[in-house]
């Protein structure tokens, strides 16, 4: 052999193309792994679902246990802001689907919206008020894609259309199985009286059907309510 | 490089966004019931109800607020009923048939219908205890929770949903001059805001079962085409220069 191997001649040409190759594949691994995005997984079961019911559990902060805040009238949602997760969203109302199932958004200009259950009370007025949005679409993340980081103790601020500002604290995370969905106690439960919310999503995953088949429900109750200054909008 | 082509288009072709998620639907649906209590009558209270139906067994809850306290020196009593059999509807305004200012519990009979079932705090919970005060939750709110036997009728227009939920009992003070002077359309002994309705809400199906919010294209390997690409470029390579060293270790 006369010539250097690595760079001249056929062979060594495509040593450099194997090497070049081998780099730009490197790259394209890396790139895919780092975009990798999974929705954070819901615990099984965190915090009390009735902070005023019974004894405050040991893990949950103090302030699930505050004094009651005055329930509002009604007055339909019109945002939500979870600053803990990053989530902003203008709110639609929706109903049931014929299934009697709750309906969810569509593919559209609103898939990615949070939506309230129009059946359900508004937030701020005595009971649960169901908020539901996807954890991803075919478009990808959607907008309760991190709901599953939400602990006890976390904020969710929702505008209403009177320009009250009701802010809920987080008492309770549950993930259920769809087929064991409890619905008297996230649509009712025990106490009725008590302003509260519901922030419902799809959890778990599972592969071999290619569906979710858990619903994290993340329990909140109204810790404050803020009235819109005069003049401001 | 041919048959790596080969083999990746099929792999890219796989991470293409999946199907929509179907919704499964729970078998057991429309046992439960809920509704928002909103007021009437420029009542100031709200709350909410449900009813979960078992046969004709129903545990029915509910609980309001902000309804007047006092009556006479006394807790103030708000008969409450499940209503059936109307048009599933809370009266409005336009039902205030004498112009009085007050929607009397005549003038909403046709929005809501008649009592199906009392929701007495004990004893009688049949309609012929709709207006026995002595049975009432009294004050200015209850949290109401109670097991009763209801009617095929109450059980068909809770299915229907014309079942509705009525709480009555108004402060006199925010009445008309004229409807503070008259007698109830109930019970004549008793002035008109006594019996007049102050909360209503329509029973509607609680939504069965779970809530299909997501599709999972977040769920599992997302750039599976990317991830392939590169897996192929960095194995052939790989084959490469195996060969490569293979030939050099021969010379």
């Amino acid at each position: 052999m006369s010539r250097l191997s690595i760079v001249g001649g056929r062979k060594g040409g495509l040593t450099l193309l194997a090497l070049v190759a081998a780099a730009i594949g490197l790259v394209l691994v890396v790139v895919a792994v780092s975009a990798q995005r999974s929705a954070p997984q819901p615990p099984r079961s965190v915090g009390s679902i009735d902070p005023a019911a019974g004894s405050p559990s040991a893990s949950a902060p103090p302030e699930v246990t505050a004094a009651r805040t005055k329930p509002l009238g009604a007055s339909r949602p019109v945002s939500i802001s979870i600053p803990s997760i990053k989530v902003r969203s203008a709110i639609l109302p929706i109903g049931l689907a014929p299934d009697g199932t709750l309906a969810v958004p569509q593919p559209g200009p609103n898939l990615d919206k949070a939506a309230w259950f129009k059946n359900s009370p508004t937030p701020g007025q005595p009971g649960p008020s169901i908020i539901e949005g996807h954890v991803d679409s075919d478009r990808g993340p959607s907008v309760f894609f991190r709901l599953g980081s939400l602990r006890p103790g976390d904020t969710i601020r929702v505008t209403r259309a009177d320009g009250v500002v009701a802010t809920f604290t987080v008492n309770a995370v549950r993930d259920y199985k769809k087929s064991k969905f409890p619905t008297d106690v996230v649509y009712g439960g025990k106490d009725l009286s008590r302003p509260q919310l519901r922030l419902i999503t799809c959890s778990d995953f599972d592969a071999s059907i290619r569906h979710h088949v858990g619903n994290e429900v993340v329990f909140a109750h109204l810790t404050s309510t803020q009235r819109p200054q005069a003049g401001k909008g | 490089m041919r048959t790596t082509l080969r083999v990746l288009v099929p792999l890219a072709a796989a991470a293409l966004p999946f199907a929509v998620m179907a919704a499964p639907a729970d078998a057991a649906s429309g046992s439960s019931y809920q509704t928002t209590l909103n007021p009437l009558n420029k009542s100031t209270g709200s709350g909410m109800a449900t009813v979960t139906l078992n046969g004709s067994e129903a545990n029915v809850k509910v609980s309001w607020s902000g309804l007047p306290a006092k009556f006479g020196g006394g807790a103030y009593p708000h008969v409450q009923h499940i209503h059936i059999a109307g048009n599933g509807a809370c009266p409005t305004t336009a039902d205030d048939k004498n112009g009085d200012g007050v929607i009397s519990t005549t003038e909403g009979g046709p929005a809501y219908g008649g009592i199906g079932t009392t929701l007495s705090v004990k004893g009688d919970t049949s309609p012929n205890a709709g207006t026995n005060i002595k049975l009432a939750p009294g004050g200015a709110s209850t949290t109401y929770s109670r097991t009763i036997k209801v009617s095929g009728a109450v059980v068909d227009s809770l299915k229907a949903g014309t079942g509705v939920v009525v709480v009555h009992g108004l402060d006199p003070a925010t009445l008309s001059k004229k409807a503070q002077g008259e007698k109830s359309d109930l019970v004549p002994s008793l002035p008109l805001a006594a019996t007049s309705p102050a909360l209503c809400g329509v029973l509607t199906s609680m939504p069965s079962g779970g809530v299909a919010t997501g599709t999972g294209s977040t769920s599992g390997i997302e750039d599976l085409g990317l991830l392939a690409a590169g897996g192929g470029l960095l194995a052939a390579a790989g084959v490469v220069l195996a060969a490569r060293k293979r030939t050099t270790a021969g010379v």
